[in-house]
């Protein structure tokens, strides 16, 4: 039931947040006559460096030159940009930004690539995912395993300190049991008569 | 929308195991791609699953998962596939102290013994005293973690040392190994409000008499995908934070690689001679943004 | 005893009467050292009292002086506690016989400051509550732990020394004393384990016996040792040091000595002992102690010079604060009044007599307290880190009432425990004067045996 409630709750936080933004667009609608862009985009993976080639082209189909385009990778808290600070459209409405070879991406090596167009005069605010596999695969820790070591938990303390403690304890304590053993025995001699 | 490599009919089975917080940011990014906002359970958003692959998969598929209670024991487990970590630029503090309050007011801490504390800093005679503001270190050789006798303090697989008050007897030794003075001992009865609240080690709230507490890089905010309230208060973005294995950090409004950084900026690990491996790096207090002035706290309504 | 037409006790020797005389006679003077010792013990409960219902508030303790006076005497009655190996082993391996008079109340003072040092350790836990989380949740990695386990197993090693050499004393006692209580006449019979001096027994006993004095070597090593490592695994100032170990274990044996000396005074005057414990044992153990002291000495320089020549950083800080700053008064006090005028003065025969010698073992036992303390405080309050942005009352440590309550306590109960064991049990040896004819016996029985 809880369970159910709260999609509830993150359904409406949606409906609020994408009617709060289509206000918002229509707002700028309004305002001027701006128009959609279509960007494409292409991956070059030539000469051991990879490049994101976009293409603007406007709604009659014509190349659109000096659009500033913005290329982001997504990370967990925020967009990490990648190319230059101004990245422009040449007169072909063209532009090639090169991806860093050196990336970190999920474990297969997937980025996803995010191209934008923000607050541009003309054209209305754009943004797209692409799942790119041009990073660099990474290796996760089985978060389950931890190794031995000084800091790990009671149950992955180092084996030869495991071992050290243990026989140091079993050493002592085996001749404190022997003498106790041995006082048992002192109190089974049975005394001479005098 | 072009897809060269969706591979989201495979991992399907892993939307379940996404948590709320990941949800939400992916959602809200994906929103500003919509052209038309009213179909949204068509649309799709992408997401980390938490063995570390890109899946996409559409809205109308996430089951939210509510805002979980992070038990003692669950907290012993790192986020998966993360690593934190944190960068101070030295040269952009000036002793604002909003992340002091900031995580005083979450941490529920009274003003004489915070977690964050921001020191007045001077490396020799001749240099020009600077602003460091110093939190836990969450070191990968962490002295304090290696001295507990119960495992109250414990370092998890994305980083953090926490503490689980309802472990600790309170000996203090964690507090005599840690080089940085970085934790703190709940002397008296904690402040009562937040009483009521169920424990977590990821919030430390409610903290509990006679055990120990100390900076945890806000584990129950990164379960959201939301940065440490430290890092979103500073009016300077002197704090940046982010996932070591991804090699990006972000102060809330730049968003920079790690590596890139630590090289161009020639960050460092405070002592790095004692070995204990800190996750937090400073960067030096050059190009300073502020001239070094003290009592600047009234004054500081950036 | 309270009943005086009870017949009268009645000795065999003149041996036995000096030392069971106390075991069946209670003086006034005892009720009210008693008494005195039950009443700090009291003031100190109501002080642990405040202390569990209000918290480690009412210490002086804060986040950087995060361990006071309970460590530093915690330290203290560890290091006491290693005098019973002391005496009643090394000296016994080495065939001192002069010093067979003097190894009951070393192992007496043994197992009493072993009690002590690990209730004490108690007192400085925030949450007594979750003590046994050190075994249910025990973490093998933590120098805690090991001293957990050490001291655990001291405190019954150090039992066992008392008992074995105890044992024919309390058989003595069962079969002598007529005119004591029934409970006490139970607890003799109880413990004496059927001893009746045959020779299977003495014979099984001296192997024991040897067995447990050479155990009991590294484990008393040990045991301080890893008292010391609990500073020394650390990275603070004076205590990031490999020369710990010694410096702590060489520290006991002078302090356990210093506590032998006191204590063998105050016996031998109230419980009229001077014919057995005679100014030739006082000599002795100012010679001893002398020895020790200087031990103490060497490891000292050791431990000071390195820093104090180098001068790094937060060490060179602690350095200067000790010899010159806030606690150069009692750091000085503690180098010449509890470790270097001792030695230049115990070299000289006069001082070595009983009265000198207490009064100087005196200044080696507040030393050795303060010496602790010197150890644990200033340490902490030297951080890598400057001390900023705290409440003023983090800067300073001068313990509250309530510590100084809890520890004056400590050592009443240190004080009651021997008090108490030497009122229960003959606190020499009786029977050692049977040696000779217990070798006889021995042979005769190992003839027995052979044919």
């Amino acid at each position: 039931m809880r369970l159910f409630n709260f999609l509830e709750i993150h359904t409406l936080k949606l409906f609020f947040l994408t009617g709060f933004l289509v206000f918002n667009t229509s707002l700028i609608h309004s305002q001027e006559a701006m128009e959609d862009a279509n960007i494409s985009i292409s991956f070059s993976d030539e000469n051991d460096s990879k490049t994101i080639i976009a293409k603007a082209l406007d709604q009659s189909g014509l190349p659109i030159e000096d659009l500033e385009l913005y290329f982001f990778v997504k990370r967990t808290f925020s967009l990490l940009p990648i190319g230059d600070s101004f990245n422009v459209t040449d007169e072909n409405g063209l532009l090639e930004v090169e991806f860093p070879k050196d990336l970190p991406g999920d474990t297969d090596g997937n980025v996803i690539i995010i191209t934008k167009i923000i607050e541009s005069d003309l054209y209305n605010d754009f943004s797209m995912e692409t799942i790119k596999n041009w990073g660099i695969p990474v290796i996760l820790e089985d978060p389950k395993v931890e190794k031995r070591s000084l800091w790990a938990a009671a149950a992955n303390a180092p084996i030869t300190l495991i071992i050290c403690i243990s026989s140091m304890i079993l050493a002592v304590w085996y001749i404190i049991f022997y003498i106790l053993f041995k006082l048992y025995k002192i109190s089974k001699i049975t005394s001479i008569q005098h | 929308m072009e897809n060269n490599d969706s591979k989201n009919d495979s991992r399907r089975q892993f939307i379940k195991k996404i948590s709320t917080g990941s949800l939400l940011a992916a959602s809200g990014l994906a929103i500003t791609s919509l052209t038309s906002c009213k179909e949204s359970s068509k649309e799709k958003t992408t997401l980390l699953t938490t063995d570390g692959k890109l899946v996409e998969v559409s809205n109308s598929e996430i089951s939210s998962l509510e805002h979980k209670h992070i038990t003692p024991k669950e907290s012993r487990q790192g986020i998966p596939g993360k690593k934190w970590v944190m960068v101070v630029d030295l040269g952009k503090c000036k002793n604002a102290k909003k992340c002091v309050d900031a995580c005083d007011k979450h941490h529920n801490l009274t003003p004489d013994r915070p977690y964050i504390k921001v020191l007045e800093m001077k490396d020799n005679e001749k240099s020009s005293p600077y602003w460091m503001p110093k939190k836990c270190f969450q070191c990968d050789n962490p002295p304090c973690v290696k001295v507990c006798p119960v495992g109250a303090t414990y370092k998890r697989t994305d980083g953090i040392v926490l503490i689980d008050n309802e472990r600790c007897i309170g000996c203090r030794f964690c507090m005599a190994a840690c080089p940085y003075s970085a934790r703190v001992f709940n002397w008296a009865e904690p402040p009562e409000e937040n009483q009521d609240e169920l424990y977590s080690p990821e919030t430390s709230i409610p903290s509990k008499i006679g055990t120990v507490g100390k900076c945890d890089f806000c584990p129950d905010m990164l379960r959201k995908n939301m940065l440490p309230h430290c890092v979103t208060k500073c009016p300077n973005g002197v704090i940046y934070f982010g996932d070591e294995i991804e090699d990006t950090v972000t102060n809330g409004e730049e968003t920079v690689r790690l590596s890139t950084l630590l090289k161009d900026k020639a960050g460092y690990r405070y002592m790095e001679e004692l070995g204990t491996k800190p996750r937090v790096y400073y960067l030096p207090p050059v190009d300073r943004m502020f001239p070094f002035e003290k009592d600047t706290e009234e004054s500081s309504e950036s | 005893m309270r009943n005086s037409n009870m017949k009268p006790q009645l000795f065999n020797s003149e041996r036995e009467k000096d030392l069971l005389g106390h075991l069946v006679t209670t003086s006034l003077k005892y009720k009210l050292w008693i008494a005195f010792l039950l009443l700090i013990i009291i003031i100190g409960g109501y002080a642990y009292y405040r202390q569990l219902t209000l918290g480690l508030v009412v210490t002086a303790m804060r986040d950087y002086t995060s361990w006071g006076i309970y460590i530093s005497n915690f330290v203290f009655f560890v290091a006491i506690s290693l005098v019973g190996s002391l005496i009643s082993s090394i000296l016994k391996l080495n065939k001192n016989e002069w010093a067979k008079p003097l190894t009951r109340v070393s192992e007496i003072i043994a197992v009493a400051a072993i009690i002590c040092a690990a209730v004490i350790i108690i007192v400085d836990m925030g949450r007594p509550d979750r003590f046994f989380y050190v075994i249910t949740h025990l973490r093998i990695q933590s120098p805690i732990i090991w001293d957990v386990i050490i001291i655990s197993t001291y405190l019954i090693i150090s039992l066992l020394l008392l008992y074995l050499s105890l044992l024919p004393d309390i058989a003595l006692c069962r079969d002598r004393l007529t005119t004591i209580p029934k409970w006490k006449k139970w607890m003799y019979r109880i413990t004496a384990i059927n001893w009746t001096n045959h020779p299977k027994q003495i014979k099984l006993l001296k192997k024991v016996s040897r067995v447990l004095a050479i155990t009991v070597l590294p484990v008393a090593f040990a045991i301080h040792t890893v008292t010391s490592w609990l500073f020394a695994t650390t990275w603070r100032p004076g205590w990031d040091s490999t020369n710990l170990g010694p410096y702590f274990v060489s520290g006991a044996f002078m302090a356990g000595a210093a506590a032998i000396i006191f204590t063998m005074y105050l016996m031998r005057k109230h419980l009229k002992l001077e014919a057995y414990i005679t100014e030739y044992h006082f000599d002795k153990m100012g010679r001893l102690l002398v020895l020790l002291s200087l031990v103490y000495l060497y490891f000292n320089i050791n431990e000071y010079l390195g820093p104090a020549f180098k001068m790094v950083g937060v060490e060179g800080e602690h350095i200067t604060e000790l010899f010159v700053g806030k606690y150069a008064p009692l750091y000085w006090f503690v180098q010449l009044g509890g470790l270097v005028f001792p030695i230049i003065l115990l070299i000289i025969k006069p001082f070595r007599k009983p009265l000198p010698l207490f009064i100087i073992s005196l200044f080696v036992i507040l030393g050795a307290w303060i010496k602790r303390f010197l150890i644990v405080i200033p340490s902490l309050q030297h951080p890598y880190l400057p001390i900023q942005g705290v409440d003023e009352s983090y800067l300073h440590y001068n313990p509250t009432w309530e510590e100084w309550a809890i520890t004056l306590s400590s050592f009443a109960w240190l004080l009651l425990i021997i008090t108490v064991l030497i009122k229960l049990f003959p606190v020499i040896p009786i029977q050692e004067k049977k040696e000779e004819s217990k070798t006889v016996v021995e042979q005769n029985t190992l003839k027995n045996e052979t044919f």
